[in-house]
């Protein structure tokens, strides 16, 4: 019996010990730059070929593993905490820094190049005094159109919500198809729920919220009615097609506009190469003052709060926020620069140009609203049912439980 | 010890360890963070009491998960386990080409849920509808996993292909234990095949009845990558399973404290439910 016992010991042995292992080299110093967008991974790996020359004496890792998010949990659980961390503002992001992993840029010069906006959705997002990153690229969330289409109609871009709607109903009475929807995906639901809730009651009413000094239902009637008006303006099958449909469908003109991301471009790129696409900010309210850009920030650069290599690390941080090498990051991922100065060109996107010199930007509503709630879900089944008074209750309703349950 | 005895301890001991470890324990460990409000990745957490067990019982959506789970799965289990028997009566008698007919009513089997699940959701969503436009037939021109009424159905519909092919092989194995001269003997006194069905064969099966009928019931309650594939737990929460709640809440939501108790909860309720199915299946075979 105690030589079975012995064996078995033997066999769980080797994997306790495939946890201890590390790698350390001489003369040079390593630093490993943790990043997690799959997209992006050649065009870092670019750049820190490009730093290595710079700096001989520094050796720059880039690890983009699969799933990155939960590796990163992991390794931080294990107190192996990746030098140099791009992540995107979310969830795990706030959570980390709310517990003190990643290191405080609050005094750093180059929060200064930054566009506040971003530096703001940091601060709001995480709650604290501290910045624990610095804003490095940016997203948007829109209104994707086919250029060749609006011209052959006759349309110009809608800078309020009347000449929206009544942009989509010359559409509509011209034969042709205004939105493509693709609720299927509960998550595309989202897209035009962020960009009537961050622009109509704004981000001020989550703090609001969770004091108490108002609700969904006082809030969000406006938010409700008009996301069932761009209900009417969609296929046959709204809730039946999702999000690769919905690209394929819009590459191919089946509809003039398309309500998504900008980094829908590529996909619909890929579909059709030849298709020309203009993309303007949804225009919530008919002050065009307060039609804000939903924009949040897709990668941020922080550091580990107790790394070694804290100086070198932090050199690469500095090369990388270069407005050349933001350039050349923004022109290969077709995303927006954070920082001041740098635009991006490309004409898919050029019409967002004026709301980013502006400072004409707001965050994503649904990064305030608590991920337990699944409010894609109460968006998608309020658009199935159309019942606003029951739609505004189940918000208010949720939110009062996940508070309640933490 | 003698060395006989070695060599089946040596067969045993590491499945009981393997499934200790990855299974067992795990699960008790669930218990544990059921009782705290871990979110899933924090460093610290505290110790709540059974104040998530009071939460789950609240929740609205737990409720309409274990509605919709239990809809779907006593419809499934009536439907393939009627559906494999009559399939396996087919395939028992003879018939030409009757190895070709088991090995394609077999096939489904060996499919992955997921590949299959994404295969309906392109004929659900475009050959069924541009079939139904070109035939005029209204209700089946929108793809049915879009509508919240009619979206379970669809699931429904997957799960009842996929699992007829398991629940017939052991429908057929059940049929092939039956000696024939019990219907030769029958038929000599007249029986009708209706007759010679229902008390001799659906009888002499009855272990298998009861078998399949828990195998397929356990197996529908957990109902998950079927419902992942293809809806998501959508339209809203209209095809939420139990296990897709937990897994979503727990992870993606950051509740994993409080989806665990919902898991305890569950596991107790599924254990109970096999219970009572063998007791009550059991009996009736005695009786048989």
């Amino acid at each position: 019996m105690k030589k079975l016992i012995s064996l078995m010991l033997a066999a769980l042995l080797p994997a306790s010990l495939l946890a201890g292992c590390s790698s350390s080299e001489s003369g040079k110093v390593k630093i490993e730059f943790f990043q997690n967008k799959p997209e992006a991974k050649s065009t870092f790996e670019k750049l820190a070929e490009k730093f290595e020359k710079e700096n001989p004496t520094i050796d720059v890792v880039v690890s983009t593993p699969p799933d990155a998010e939960t590796v990163l949990k992991t390794r931080i659980a294990k107190n192996d905490v990746p030098d140099v961390i791009g992540s995107g503002l979310n969830a795990t992001f706030v959570e980390l820094a709310k517990n003190g992993i990643f290191a405080d840029f609050s005094n750093d010069p180059q929060l200064q190049n930054i566009q506040p906006a971003y530096v703001d959705m940091i601060k709001n997002l995480t709650g604290l005094k501290e910045v624990h990153g610095i804003p490095y690229s940016a997203n948007a969330n829109g209104v994707l159109y086919n250029k060749a289409l609006f011209k052959e109609l006759g349309l110009t871009v809608p800078k309020t919500w009347d000449e929206f709607i009544a942009v989509a109903d010359k559409i509509k009475a011209a034969g042709k198809i205004p939105f493509y929807h693709t609720y299927k995906d509960s998550w595309t639901t989202l897209i035009p729920f962020n960009a009537l809730a961050s622009n109509l009651p704004g981000d001020q009413f989550f703090k609001d919220r969770e004091s108490g000094k108002t609700t969904f239902r006082q809030a969000y009637r406006e938010v409700a009615e008009k996301q069932l008006k761009l209900l009417e303006y969609g296929t046959k099958d709204n809730f039946g097609k999702g999000y690769s449909d919905g690209n394929a469908a819009f590459a191919k003109g089946e509809s003039v506009m398309y309500l998504q991301g900008i980094w829908a471009i590529p996909e619909i790129k890929k579909a059709n190469p030849n298709i020309e696409i203009g993309t303007f900010p949804f225009p919530a309210s008919n002050d065009t003052a307060k039609n804000k850009l939903v924009s949040g920030v897709d990668t941020l650069l922080t550091l580990s709060a107790a790394t070694q290599h804290k100086e070198e690390s932090k050199k690469f941080i500095d090369f990388l926020l270069k407005p050349e090498n933001v350039k050349f990051y923004i022109d290969e991922q077709k995303v927006f620069s954070s920082v001041k100065g740098v635009t991006q060109d490309d004409p898919s996107v050029s019409d967002l140009k004026e709301s980013f010199q502006k400072g004409l930007l707001v965050d994503f509503a649904d990064h305030y609203i608590p991920s337990a709630m699944k409010v894609d879900k109460i968006v998608q089944g309020f658009l199935q049912k159309k019942d606003m008074d029951e739609y505004l209750k189940t918000l208010d309703t949720e939110w009062n439980k996940v508070q309640e349950r933490k | 010890m003698s060395k006989r005895n070695t060599a089946f301890y040596l067969m045993t001991i590491p499945a009981v360890l393997l499934f200790f470890a990855f299974h067992t324990f795990p699960a008790i460990q669930g218990v544990y963070y059921s009782l705290t409000n871990w979110n899933g990745f924090s460093p610290t957490y505290e110790f709540v009491g059974f104040k998530n067990y009071v939460n789950i019982f609240k929740d609205e959506n737990v409720l309409n998960a274990y509605i919709f789970t239990f809809k779907y799965a006593v419809l499934t289990t009536i439907l393939v386990n009627a559906l494999s028997l009559i399939i396996a009566l087919g395939l028992n008698a003879k018939i030409k080409f009757r190895n070709f007919f088991r090995a394609v009513y077999f096939l489904p089997n060996i499919l992955s849920i997921l590949i299959v699940g994404f295969i309906f959701n392109y004929i659900f969503g475009h050959v069924i509808p541009d079939v139904a436009e070109k035939m005029g037939i209204e209700f089946l021109k929108s793809n049915i996993l879009g509508n919240e009424n009619l979206a379970w159905i669809g699931i429904v519909i997957v799960a009842v292909w996929q699992s007829v092919a398991f629940n017939t092989i052991l429908y057929l194995a059940g049929l092939q234990t039956i000696p024939s001269d019990l219907y030769e003997a029958a038929s000599l006194d007249g029986a009708t095949k209706w007759k010679e069905f229902w008390t001799i064969t659906f009888p002499l099966i009855a272990p298998f009845f009861t078998i399949n009928m828990v195998l397929a019931m356990k197996n529908n309650m957990n109902v998950f990558d079927h419902v992942v594939a293809m809806t998501g737990g959508g339209p809203g929460r209209a095809t939420e399973s139990i296990a897709v709640l937990i897994y979503q809440g727990g992870f993606t939501g950051g509740e994993f404290a409080y989806q665990s108790a919902n898991a305890v909860i569950f596991l107790f309720i599924i254990v109970v439910l096999t219970f009572i199915q063998l007791k009550f299946l059991q009996k009736r075979e005695m009786e048989m």
